[in-house]
């Protein structure tokens, strides 16, 4: 029983990370209608400025995560301004592709600037657990999960009770008509691209310390946050988030109890048998194209 | 299906057509009935159910209740329900779309040898392979597709790509790409939507035309009054997915309910 | 708006321009015999050829049928580990050994395809990418057939039982089967089958009114993808001779389809083109600059960004670049001749 109840307290840090990613890229989705395939890579980017901050320019850990936020801001930023924004004519799928090609800018320019060694970047809270039902789980790991779910919280907040959460809403909603009606669309796609930046960062500094900042820090991460965005429907900001949760706890029981090898495999299976009888996800709704 | 249930002379019979969305009845027991080469109007307020029926009636939506027996261009009588929607241009029942579906990337002719997708026969081996037969075929089908091109008078534009070419000149392509598979009924889906007056006398003589070369009947899905009254042998006018008059253009036009239902009870007043 | 240019005219000519485009490829082991091309060379064409194969399938499925795939990899390693197996170790013939390799992958296309009837874009591409996912897996895992980590070898093919190619042979191979590969697809798009798949594509409710069967194309659109992935797959693995599970991952899946969409979406050379400038361009002239070139991660810094410039201002692929020449080399010469 403690195993399993360990393995739900791991699963609520990776769902955490997962859902901080989906987050991430179900708001780009909704306000400039792109599928962000290079959420991970931006946010591994913005990790290794973090772990360079920290390394490099010795800085304590906090302030090089907030470094690390500052450029993601940046980053985000200027992906939007410099692409995005021009990116009106372009189709569906090509604008998916465009994320394709941001990934490989990404994954490119950081080797350039901070070699291909692989770093180190410690937890916040290195040492100290608290046991639970007969487990534990590290005080990293609860700050983790209580950030994560605080950031969603705030994210909610803002989305459901504010004029600019309003703006972003809208804009989600039908972005033509958005513009039309004098909502700064432009402004909001900025905030959107800004907010998935650091969104990514903050994931890609939860999970570096369980493995090293590599180029493939976020590939994982990435994948599921993909996924958790196909299980809870892209209709929605908080389905994806309920996948992400799900896919972590599923993921773990999978590996340990059935398959360390096969386990992330039969995931993907499930979650593609579910893809067929449910295309559009847990909360999804299906849109009739008018003929 | 025999033929009992179409009489002789008539191509189309809907009988008792509903179709429901969600709790909303679009089409509410419709009935009317299509003659052989007869140019038949279907017309309404807006949100009166005219695009749904004939979805309904070319497959694209599923009925919930009626039938609709169609006798194709072998004579033979069926229940279109019967049929799944990529098979109902086989029976001689083809259809025109109102946003002028067509492929943006190719070729006007090409454009229009979709229409013919039915008639080609060779395998998919033969077309890799370029076989005389599956070459003969392209050259039957290319040639027969510039002569409906002619007909209608835009060949010279037929090897340039659909895309962003005037909307008069697509309405007439996605005409031409009807007329491939020689049909029994054509459904056109508001044809005048989008032209000016002298494009809709045009469309009116083009209309007849086809009726006249091509012996079909045409079923004509119409807000433009002048058009409808123009060119339709008998016009059904419906409200609320039910039915509300048939007759010829001036029995409708006497229609008290349908006067009512087009200009609101206020007319009365007149 | 590309001009398509008239098919039923040029048609003849168009199959002559693939035989002469394979003779010129041909021409690229004689270069190197003449001491003009270095040795390497004969790896770096052949490696194009052989993505080019897999990058038409892709192009027929995303560009002309719109249908995406994240799976071309899984397929490619899928077919290359079989013709390896069939040939090293369960001593099959060269022939026996491709028609396994074929048709394995080929029904789990056609399954793929059975599926995408449901489900579309972004939901379909990830469908594709778990499927190359739980094979890449198996790759690593099922090393009685693949030898996992370690690797699989395989060697150059021996023809009807007796004709065994060497390294200039397998190449010419390669040259035959592409060019076959882009004259049968030629016929095919420029057909009945092009016309359905396009209409498909454009409007899902046009091509049914008109009496397209869309499962039945859909799966003509992934059966032939798929056939070609293999193929490129077998092309692969008995010219490189060898093969690990790390080749057959999502960054080759996503380096193919950068290449159709660099090239031309919906045009052969275009693939071709594409093929070239993320797979060999690299290789042949961004390693050489001074200072950039020895920087790890500078081409994939080119490519990314040639991606997004293609996509934003050459929607159709950089095939159409010549086309922008030839106008601009007219304008040019209207000024200077009055």
């Amino acid at each position: 029983m403690s195993t399993f109840v360990q393995l739900v307290l791991r699963s609520l840090e990776t769902g955490s990370i997962y859902s901080l990613a989906a987050l991430g890229i179900i708001i780009i989705y909704r306000t400039s209608n792109i599928t962000h395939f290079a959420q991970g890579a931006m946010g591994m980017f913005n990790t290794f400025v973090v772990t360079f901050l920290f390394t490099t320019a010795g800085m304590p850990l906090w302030l090089a995560i907030i470094g690390g936020m500052v450029s993601a801001l940046i980053t985000g930023f200027t992906v939007d301004f410099v692409i995005i924004r021009h990116t009106k004519k372009v189709s569906p799928v090509a604008k998916q592709i465009i994320t394709l090609g941001l990934i490989m800018i990404f994954v490119g320019v950081t080797p350039f600037l901070f070699g291909v060694d692989p770093l180190n970047l410690p937890q916040l809270i290195p040492t100290g657990s608290l046991p639970v039902a007969g487990a534990s789980i590290s005080f990293n790991g609860i700050l983790n999960i209580g950030f994560g779910l605080s950031v969603m919280a705030v994210l909610f907040y803002v989305l459901q009770r504010t004029k600019w959460g309003l703006a972003i809403r809208t804009t989600a909603s039908n972005e033509f008509t958005a513009r039309l009606m004098g909502v700064p669309t432009k402004t909001v796609t900025m905030v959107a691209w800004a907010v998935a930046a650091v969104l990514g960062v903050l994931a890609g500094v939860m999970t570096a310390p369980f493995t090293s900042v590599t180029l493939n820090l976020m590939d994982g991460v990435q994948l599921n946050a993909l996924i958790a965005c196909v299980l809870g429907g892209f209709q929605t900001f908080y389905g994806p988030v309920l996948g992400a949760y799900i896919i972590g706890i599923a993921k773990n029981l999978l590996v340990y109890y059935v398959s360390s090898v096969w386990g992330e495999q039969l995931l993907y299976l499930g979650i593609l048998i579910f893809i067929v009888f449910r295309p559009y996800g847990l909360i999804g709704k299906k849109i009739v194209k008018k003929v | 299906m025999s033929n009992l249930d179409l009489q002789e002379g008539l191509v189309l019979r809907l009988e008792e057509l509903s179709i429901s969305f969600g709790g909303l009845k679009a089409v509410d027991n419709l009935s009317f009935e299509i003659k052989e080469k007869e140019i038949f109007g279907l017309i309404g307020p807006n949100g009166a159910g005219k695009t749904t029926a004939f979805n309904c009636i070319t497959q694209f939506y599923r009925p919930n209740h009626g039938k609709i027996f169609f006798r194709d261009k072998h004579g033979k009588v069926s229940n279109l329900i019967d049929h799944p929607v990529h098979e109902i241009i086989k029976l001689g029942l083809v259809r025109t779309f109102q946003n002028v579906e067509l492929i943006r990337e190719l070729s006007i002719l090409d454009n229009v040898l979709i229409g013919a997708h039915i008639d080609f026969k060779s395998s998919l081996l033969a077309q890799a392979l370029k076989t005389k037969k599956a070459k003969d075929e392209e050259t039957k089908l290319r040639d027969e597709a510039i002569e409906v091109l002619t007909f209608l008078g835009i060949a010279d534009r037929m090897l340039l790509p659909a895309g962003g070419q005037p909307y008069g000149i697509l309405k007439k392509v996605e005409l031409a790409r009807t007329l491939m598979c020689h049909p029994k009924l054509i459904i056109l889906d508001e044809p005048a939507a989008g032209l000016n007056d002298i494009e809709t006398v045009n469309l009116a003589k083009v209309i007849r035309t086809i009726r006249d070369k091509y012996g079909c009947a045409v079923l004509l899905v119409e807000h433009d009054m002048r058009l409808v009254m123009d060119v339709c042998d008998k016009i059904c006018a419906i409200n609320f997915g039910k039915f509300l008059a048939v007759g010829s253009p001036k029995e409708i036009q006497r229609n008290k309910d349908v006067q009512a239902a087009y200009l609101g009870e206020t007319e009365e007043d007149q | 708006m590309k001009l398509k240019r008239p098919s039923f005219i040029v048609k003849k000519n168009a199959h002559l321009n693939y035989v002469l485009f394979g003779v010129a490829l041909c021409l690229v082991p004689l270069l190197i015999e003449l001491g003009l091309l270095r040795n390497s060379y004969l790896t770096l064409v052949g490696s194009v050829i052989i993505y080019s194969v897999a990058a038409i399938g892709l192009n027929l499925l995303l560009g002309w049928s719109g249908l995406i795939s994240l799976g071309t990899a899984g397929f490619m390693g899928l077919a290359a580990y079989i013709s390896a197996y069939a040939t090293v170790n369960l001593k099959l013939p060269f022939e026996i050994a491709v028609l396994l390799a074929l048709s394995i992958p080929l029904a789990v296309g056609i399954l793929v395809g059975l599926v995408s009837l449901k489900i579309e874009g972004l939901y379909l591409a990830i469908a594709t990418l778990s499927v190359s996912e739980i094979l890449r897996k198996s790759f690593e895992e099922f090393g009685d057939i693949t030898n996992g980590f370690s690797g699989k070898t395989a060697s150059y093919p021996k023809l009807l039982g007796f004709f065994q190619l060497d390294k200039y042979g397998t190449y010419i191979l390669l040259v035959v089967v592409l060019v076959g590969v882009m004259i049968l697809i030629h016929n095919m798009i420029n057909g009945q089958m092009g016309r359905a798949l396009n209409a498909m594509r454009g409007s899902e409710a046009a091509a049914q009114a008109m009496g397209v069967h869309l499962l039945k194309y859909r799966l003509v659109a992934f059966a032939l993808a798929t056939s070609l992935a293999a193929l490129s797959g077998i092309l692969y693995i008995h010219f490189i001779k060898y093969t690990y599970p790390p080749t057959w991952t999502l960054g080759m899946s996503l380096n193919i389809l950068s290449a159709i969409i660099i090239g031309g979406v919906r045009n052969i050379y275009g693939t071709i083109l594409g093929v070239f400038v993320v797979f060999a361009v690299p290789d042949l002239f961004l390693k050489q600059i001074p200072y950039f070139g020895a920087m790890p991660g500078f081409a994939y810094i080119v490519n990314g960004i040639l991606i997004i410039v293609v996509i934003m201002y050459y929607p159709y692929g950089l095939i159409y670049l010549g086309n922008d020449m030839k106008k601009l080399w007219g304008k040019v010469k209207a000024k200077v001749k009055p």
